[in-house]
């Protein structure tokens, strides 16, 4: 688990690869859609870390991700919108209430686990769903959302630098923080939790840890996805296919990676895309689904295991 | 006040009727079936197709989407669930997926807008002064008779006693010469089967559309926390409960309000009685 200078190297080169990526805008090889297709992958991938980090290293599966997220972007959408708070100040309490609502997440976790506790998400998601369209419907533009919030980019290439920033530094952060004891203690959680508490580990803590950091990544997210789209609706956020999206996406890049999440939402957000001239219509999404459902089923590690295993293979055969 | 008590007691029938399929695979893997609304998705637009595009009689119609959902029912038993045989998190998963796939597919195959299912049984009937049809009644009599059925099946026959055995303890089960493998395969494809039939019934109540299979999901989820694993009456309950409290919200509070009361109830429940209502304490 250690951190080598090698992964440091690979996280360099990623980095500096991305922000130099933009430049082939100009030179006509790649185009300005490609480069919103990746802004959306850059969210997804935001979300789908936000998630492993919460669910895919502590087992505690969430099938209400959008809670979280949806807590942030309301946040900072009614803020801006209806009170005129600055940006600078709308997002950074956005982040903190979504910490609150991780936290409310928490409390069932302190008592059910497994199945029960992928339940209790879902109603979490259902009833946030509800409430957002009955209770001050003045403030949350009720079944038709909010339109008009302030954008904090102009252009793709402009969205691109920040969707790209912010994914890579807190997938970066993130990564960092999982090499070290307390990623370790966290997907011990996931395997055996008695045997964790049973070593003398604090496991409420640790489990609380992994909640308040997966909300925060996720306030971080929603909050900059409602800024960047500058519209909110209800119908769209709060949707169970929106949850597959997410779930698939760090589940096909490989759980409890931090890097497979990212390569899995930007596989999938480039799947959808490269189908679109081929299968114009619903196929695509029929096709999709398959492939997910195929990868997940053949190696539920992700596309992370198999390369991992793929790799070993050829090194054995090279030297064997 | 009659009106709440007619229109709880209907609502409350479909909703039983809905989550018995769901329950019983529940109970007896402690697997969420998160594809069982794409059974009563599928079992709603075989009726469609059959029933009102190539024009069989209604009953027949039934009878083809009953077999449908079961067939559904009996490979994903067979395809997902006994190749990710132990791990339950991936099963969830996968059914999920699939749930979206099926979503996909019915579009593909039906098209994205929604249809309008004619009544099975048509007419309506006047109940002081609250119109009642004859398609929910039916569907609210097919949930109780369901149910009874499956109460008697339960505890009475041989193949029902394995079922409640499985479900109690896999292994002793399997020690007293009971195949689970088989009665796994028999409790999905009926969960199957009954599913397609709520689903008409619910397509028919509501209206088709690719994805209805949400809501009738989340019906299910909320009776069988609430209810708890391994009761059949707690189901029944269970159904009233939800549904009673619905028609209420939706007559003295707020219709848009009929959903938040369910999932604050499957909340409370679930941190201050894991078990359910009604359940057996296992966890």
């Amino acid at each position: 688990m250690a951190v080598r200078g090698r992964h440091l190297a690979l996280w360099g080169l990623f980095m500096a690869g991305g922000l130099l990526l933009p430049l082939l805008v100009d030179t006509g090889i790649i185009g300005r859609g490609t480069l919103r297709t990746i802004i959306m992958a850059n969210f997804l991938a935001i979300f789908a870390m936000s998630w492993d980090v919460l669910s895919g290293r502590t087992g505690y599966i969430s099938f209400g991700h959008p809670f979280l997220i949806g807590i942030g972007a309301y946040t900072t959408a009614i803020l801006t919108r209806r009170f005129d708070v600055a940006v600078e100040y709308s997002i950074p309490i956005a982040v903190l209430v979504t910490m609150i609502g991780g936290a409310v997440l928490f409390i069932p976790a302190l008592r059910i686990r497994g199945s029960y506790f992928a339940l209790v998400t879902l109603a979490f998601m259902e009833l946030v769903y509800q409430l957002v369209q009955v209770i001050r419907p003045d403030l949350t533009g009720g079944t038709r959302g909010m339109s008009g919030i302030v954008t904090l980019t102009k252009g793709a290439v402009q969205g691109y630098y920040l969707s790209f920033t912010l994914m890579a530094l807190l997938g970066f952060f993130l990564w960092l923080l999982m090499k070290t004891r307390l990623g370790t203690a966290l997907s011990a959680i996931g395997m055996n939790e008695d045997s964790v508490a049973g070593s003398g580990l604090n496991t409420t803590r640790l489990k609380l840890v992994a909640f308040m950091l997966g909300a925060f990544a996720a306030g971080l997210g929603g909050a900059f996805y409602v800024h960047y789209l500058g519209s909110i609706a209800p119908r769209a956020l709060f949707d169970i296919n929106f949850v597959f999206t997410i779930i698939v996406a760090a589940l096909i890049g490989g759980a409890a990676t931090i890097t497979g999440p990212i390569f899995g939402a930007f596989f999938l957000t480039f799947l959808l895309e490269y189908l679109r001239p081929v299968l114009p219509g619903a196929e695509r999404y029929l096709i999709y689904g398959g492939i997910a459902l195929l990868v997940y089923m053949y190696q539920p590690g992700g596309l992370h295991k198999i390369l991992e295993v793929g790799l070993e293979r050829l090194r054995k055969r090279a030297n064997p | 006040m009659l009106q709440i008590l007619i229109q709880g007691l209907l609502l409350s029938g479909l909703y039983a009727l809905i989550a018995v399929g769901f329950t019983m695979i529940f109970s007896i893997g402690r697997v969420l079936n998160l594809s069982y609304g794409s059974s009563l998705m599928v079992g709603g637009y075989t009726y469609f197709y059959f029933s009102q595009t190539l024009g069989i009689p209604k009953l027949a119609g039934l009878a083809v989407a009953a077999v449908a959902g079961c067939l559904m029912g009996l490979l994903v038993f067979r395809l997902i669930v006994k190749t990710l045989e132990g791990s339950h998190v991936a099963i969830e998963i996968s059914t999920l997926i699939l749930a979206v796939v099926v979503q996909a597919a019915i579009v593909l195959l039906f098209g994205d807008s929604s249809k309008i299912l004619l009544p099975i049984i048509p007419g309506v009937v006047w109940v002081s002064g609250a119109a009642v049809t004859y398609n929910i009644l039916a569907a609210m009599l097919a949930g109780w008779a369901v149910l009874a059925g499956l109460h008697f099946y339960v505890r009475a026959t041989h193949t029902g006693r394995a079922m409640s055995a499985v479900s109690m303890d896999l292994k002793g089960a399997a020690i007293s010469g009971i195949e689970p493998d088989r009665i796994n395969m028999i409790t999905w494809g009926l969960s199957g089967a009954l599913g397609a039939v709520a689903g008409v019934f619910f397509a028919s109540y509501t209206q088709l559309s690719p994805s209805m299979w949400v809501a009738p999901l989340i019906i299910s989820v909320a009776v069988v926390i609430v209810g708890g694993i391994g009761s059949i009456v707690g189901t029944l309950i269970v159904a009233h409960i939800i549904g009673f409290m619905e028609v209420i919200v939706t007559a003295w509070i707020a219709p848009e309000l009929r959903g938040v009361f369910t999932m604050l109830l499957i909340i409370c429940v679930l941190i201050l009685r894991p078990q359910g209502l009604f359940g057996r304490a296992e966890l």
